[in-house]
């Protein structure tokens, strides 16, 4: 899709891509969310991790990445940087470790600390202007640029002929504002309501497909 | 008030005279089940007593332990916990508690009666530490908590007998099995336990009667006194074809029900749903603005006050009319109410005669219930459910069989109490109804579960809920202790927040989901009020009071009942009747115009015949299927069907069930012949095919909620939760789909499918339904609108939905369908809530 005369790719695994600047966009990955439940003796199985990141080497191997943009919300909760979870996060990363990567603090990170030491990473604070995007995790305005956000966790409900419904994750750009959907998921989704002009995709199976 | 009767039962100082002597003061003889009762109290015998309420059960039950104390010698200070009651509402316990303290002194004995429930005030629970009462009244739930205490083993070491109170009310629930569960724990402490169970007459007495005592005892059975006669009418229709068809709320027949309460002095009106019961109150008020003062409203989500006060008056006689829901079935008698109208389908015969026997308490009095129908066809129902009752065709009850979220429930309860070692505890626990075919594998996965929160071979990291010390299992964690006290249970609830007036008072609870959708400014109707929405904050929706019309009506997720196998097929028969034009009862008179439109558009089945409809509209291709199994077992054919149909085409159906048959529906062309619809309906494979659909038709992701919760996965909100309690909130349905991908050997996951299977449909009744079908004539028509068959059905908004389209090319053909619509101009558009 074009935007703002830039080329953005909607990816399939829930990440947006940047073609000028080789960059990929994910938000609310919500890492370690299982570990938080465990660590309140509530069982959740392993392997949303592994498979997390499959993911991410998924839209790797799809597009040419040089630098990850990471929306807020890498983290669930502070009981999440368990040494299983900063294991495989350090082992992804030595895989690719030509990568930028830059992280926009979302609320959850909030306490948690910072990304794993061998992440190397680029900490925000709050949003970073990067023209004519604006990288943030809340959904607010900016004068700055086009904001590129999560925290929403947006979901889009379609309904068809024969009484049919379904609920998928999808991207949501307004004019000044374009939510993507949570890229963790063991993470629910929030329906959305799209004003007349704004452009919706959901996620379906293997492909994103356009709402009219 | 309830609050100060509650507190303190404390029965006046009179002569002490001989239990005899006290009957007689009453104006009563003992009845000869009670007599029975009693000797077989005294031989050490257990068993179960059934009856239709308000015939003296209570006391055959009670005189039991209060005749052998009486024969023995009377201590100085109230012995230690003898007697424990269980009842299944906690509302029905201060009134329990008040006719069990009512003879002690009279008869000279230093006994105290105690309560303990959810609403126990922390001063008696405290005083309860250190002292439990000689009788002592409670639900299953606050037992079970009772048991997870350290010391409980002491404190119920001088315990002699439970009673268990409705038993029938918990024996086909997860309730009954906590129930089953506890009185296991509390045979293995004190072997000579004799526990009574105290039911209405069900199909199945003697099995309820074997659940309650566990394996290898014999149940003594008693057969109460017979019920009294019981009228069953309806309220018919003037004009039957301008009756809606589909499931409005029959508000139509508002001037009936208004003159059938007036005919009497005091009136319950069941609805079926509390947000029925909300209407109804607006509209008979509205109809009797006179009646201001004297009318009520009685439900499940309102505040224990509310309801204290309404059952308070019930019982005064000061109550001209009170619209209820089943929150009224069960409790002491309202002697002064002698209407009882029932709005909408009865669905069985026990719950309506238990419903009829509401009223009638005056000396020979007769029950009566006046049937209220909401749709024509519900005419037929009520014709039905008589014929069965003069029959006796009394449902049965199924107990559970071994649900593991229960038994996970228990290991950690029991860890908590001091502690166990498996082999003990896996002995008193294969002595219950429930578990008594338990595996040795079964046993270890729930081992495995608290312990290590998964199957043994894929240990999950970090989790600890119950430790394993020198073999004995036990929990340490004291937040772990806390939050299981806090869930222990089985009543799954949606997430409900307070309705709360802004200058303070509290009105009850709506779920979260509907107060969620609320904006400033709405208007609800709510406690028979008319409520301003101002907002939502700290899990309480705050409102003001609202002199404006309401725009929008609560709605409360609850299971609908089925239609019961008995009632089904006396409907079946009914509709025989009517197609060979004999209309011998009113309803059927009533209903011949309609019948009479359904045989000419298509045709009024016979039992032998199995009646299917096409049709074709703007929303799609329509397959109406008349089974009449109820909706469970109609929920189980469409899955089937849906399933079966999908692996032949990639094609998406939705479909809709309800009492009398179920609907597919598929948005593009579908026209099924007789040999297809055989082939489609074969029994053959049935348990096979029905699991494989439920893994397409999220069936069991829904059924996993409850599971999820009782087992202790879920965390369910709390008002004032920290922030790390709301971190680990997350809906049963993403765990649901994190454990099928993940972790899919999960016994719980399996239990989930399991219980869609058996409970929601009904398998063995799916597959005798089959069998009758295979045998059927079947008779395909196409009518050229709905008929009055089909036409609920069509307008049935919960839907499912099973597909065998990828995602990607369902959500192609939508929006496709979406553009095509917006270059006709039509009105169809993807939807944001």
């Amino acid at each position: 899709m074009d935007l703002l005369g830039q080329t953005l790719t909607l990816l399939p695994q829930r990440a947006a891509y940047w073609h000028e600047r080789e960059t990929l966009l994910i938000a609310d990955p919500h890492f370690g969310k299982p570990e938080a439940f465990r660590a309140q003796s509530l069982p959740v199985p392993t392997g949303t991790t592994s498979a997390a990141l499959a993911r991410l080497d998924a839209a790797f191997a799809a597009v040419r990445v040089r630098r990850l943009v990471v929306l807020g919300d890498f983290w669930h909760a502070s009981t999440s940087r368990t040494e299983e979870v900063l294991a495989e996060l350090v082992a992804w990363r030595a895989r690719h470790d030509e990568l930028a990567i830059e992280l926009v603090l979302g609320n959850h990170d909030r306490g948690v600390g910072r990304l794993p030491q061998e992440w190397d990473a680029v900490s925000h604070g709050g949003p970073v202007a990067d023209f004519p995007f604006v990288f943030a995790h809340f959904p607010d305005p900016s004068d700055d640029g086009y904001v590129l956000c999560g925290h929403l966790h947006p979901a889009v409900v379609l309904t068809g002929r024969g009484r049919q419904r379904l609920k998928l994750p999808g991207f949501w750009f307004g004019p000044r504002v374009g939510v993507l959907p949570a890229f963790g998921e063991f993470t629910g989704g929030a329906v959305v309501s799209p004003m007349p002009g704004d452009r919706v995709f959901v996620v379906a199976g293997d492909q994103v497909v356009p709402v009219p | 008030m309830s609050k100060t009767r509650v507190k303190k039962v404390v029965a006046p100082v009179e002569p002490v005279v001989s239990p005899m002597a006290w009957f007689a003061g009453r104006g009563w003889t003992p009845f000869d089940f009670q007599h029975e009762a009693w000797t077989c109290y005294a031989d050490g015998e257990s068993g179960l007593i059934h009856a239709s309420t308000g015939t003296g059960k209570t006391y055959a039950a009670y005189f039991g332990p209060l005749l052998e104390a009486l024969g023995e010698e009377q201590p100085t200070e109230p012995p230690p916990l003898r007697v424990l009651w269980l009842t299944p509402l906690r509302a029905l316990s201060s009134d329990t508690a008040a006719s069990l303290a009512a003879p002690l002194a009279a008869l000279g004995l230093n006994w105290d009666v105690g309560l303990r429930t959810g609403d126990t005030k922390a001063s008696a629970r405290k005083k309860q530490k250190e002292r439990l009462p000689t009788v002592l009244v409670t639900t299953p739930e606050s037992l079970s908590l009772l048991l997870t205490h350290a010391d409980a083993r002491e404190k119920f070491a001088g315990l002699r007998s439970v009673v268990v109170d409705e038993w029938h009310e918990l024996l086909s629930s997860k309730r009954g099995v906590l129930t089953e569960l506890a009185l296991a724990r509390l045979r293995t402490w004190s072997p000579g336990l004799r526990v009574w169970g105290l039911s209405a007459t069900l199909g199945n007495t003697a099995t309820a009667a074997s659940v309650l005592l566990g394996v290898g005892r014999t149940p003594k059975l008693i057969r109460g006194r017979l019920p009294k006669q019981t009228v069953i009418d309806s309220v018919i229709p003037p004009k039957v074809e301008r009756f809606p068809w589909a499931g409005h709320l029959g508000l139509t027949l508002l001037p009936q029900v208004v003159a059938a309460i007036d005919s009497g002095r005091s009136a319950l009106v069941f609805t079926n749903t509390r947000s029925q019961t909300e209407i109804w109150y607006q509209a008979i008020l509205s109809a009797k603005p006179a009646w201001a003062g004297q009318m009520a409203l009685h439900h499940g989500s309102l505040d224990r006050e509310v309801r204290d006060w309404v059952e308070d008056q019930l019982r005064a006689g000061t109550m001209r009319c009170v619209v209820c829901t089943s929150s009224l079935d069960l409790g002491v008698d309202f002697s002064p109410v002698d209407r009882v109208i029932q709005v909408g389908s009865p669905k069985g015969v026990a719950r309506l005669m238990q419903r009829a026997g509401r009223s009638g308490h005056q000396p020979g009095g007769v029950s009566r219930v006046t049937c209220v129908p909401t749709n024509a066809l519900e005419l037929v129902e009520v014709a039905a459910a008589r014929m069965a009752a003069n029959r006796g065709a009394i449902e049965a009850r199924e107990p559970y069989s071994k649900p593991l979220d229960v038994l996970a429930q228990h290991v950690v309860s029991t860890a908590l109490a001091g502690g166990f070692f498996p082999d003990e505890l896996l002995r008193e626990v294969r002595t219950t109804h429930a578990y008594q075919a338990l595996t040795d594998d079964e046993w270890g996965w729930v081992l495995d579960f608290a312990v290590r929160g998964g199957e043994s071979l894929r240990a999950y990291p970090d989790f600890r809920r119950v430790e394993v010390i020198d073999g004995l299992y036990v929990v340490n964690d004291k937040r772990t202790a806390m939050r299981h006290r806090m869930s222990v249970g089985t009543i799954a609830s949606e997430a409900s927040v307070q309705v709360r007036f802004l200058k303070g008072g509290r009105l009850g609870s709506v779920e979260e989901t509907f107060a969620a959708r609320l904006k400033a400014g709405d208007r609800f109707t709510f406690a028979g009020r008319v409520l301003e929405f101002i907002r939502v904050h700290d899990m309480t929706a705050w409102v003001k009071l609202s002199k404006k019309p309401a725009n929008t009506v609560p709605r409360w997720a609850g299971g609908r009942m089925p239609l019961s196998t008995e009632l089904a097929s006396a409907v079946r028969e009914q509709l025989d009747l009517a197609s060979r034009g004999e209309l011998d009862s009113p309803e059927l008179a009533a209903l011949a115009p309609v019948l009479h439109l359904q045989a000419k558009w298509s045709r009024v089945p016979t039992p032998g015949q199995f009646l299917v409809e096409r049709l074709e509209t703007r929303e799609g291709f329509h397959h109406f299927l008349f089974p009449f199994e109820g909706r469970l077992a109609h929920e189980g054919l469409a899955a089937l069907v849906a399933h079966r149909l999908s692996l032949k085409m990639p094609v998406t159906l939705t479909m809709a069930v309800n009492d009398y048959g179920f609907e597919l529906l598929a948005p593009t062309a579908l026209s099924l012949s007789e040999s297809d619809l055989r082939e489609l309906l074969d029994p053959a494979n049935l348990e096979a095919d029905i699991l494989a659909s439920l893994n397409t038709a999220e069936l069991a992701k829904r059924q996993f909620r409850e599971v999820a919760r009782v087992a202790g996965l879920v965390s369910t909100g709390y008002p004032g939760a920290s922030k790390s309690a709301k971190q680990v909130q997350a809906s049963s349905g993403l765990f649901y789909d994190v454990f099928a991908e993940y972790d899919p050997g999960n016994l719980l996951l399996k239990q989930a499918r399991r219980e869609v299977l058996e409970r929601q449909f009904e398998q063995a009744r799916l597959l005798a339904a089959l069998e009758r079908l295979r045998a059927a004539e079947f008779v395909i028509t196409t009518p050229p609108r709905p008929t009055p068959l089909a036409f609920p059905l069509l307008v049935e908004r919960i839907r499912g939905t099973l597909s065998s389209e990828s995602l990607a090319d369902r959500v192609k053909r939508m929006t496709a369908e979406f553009e095509r619509a917006a270059d006709g101009n039509a009105v169809k558009k993807p939807r944001g809530r």
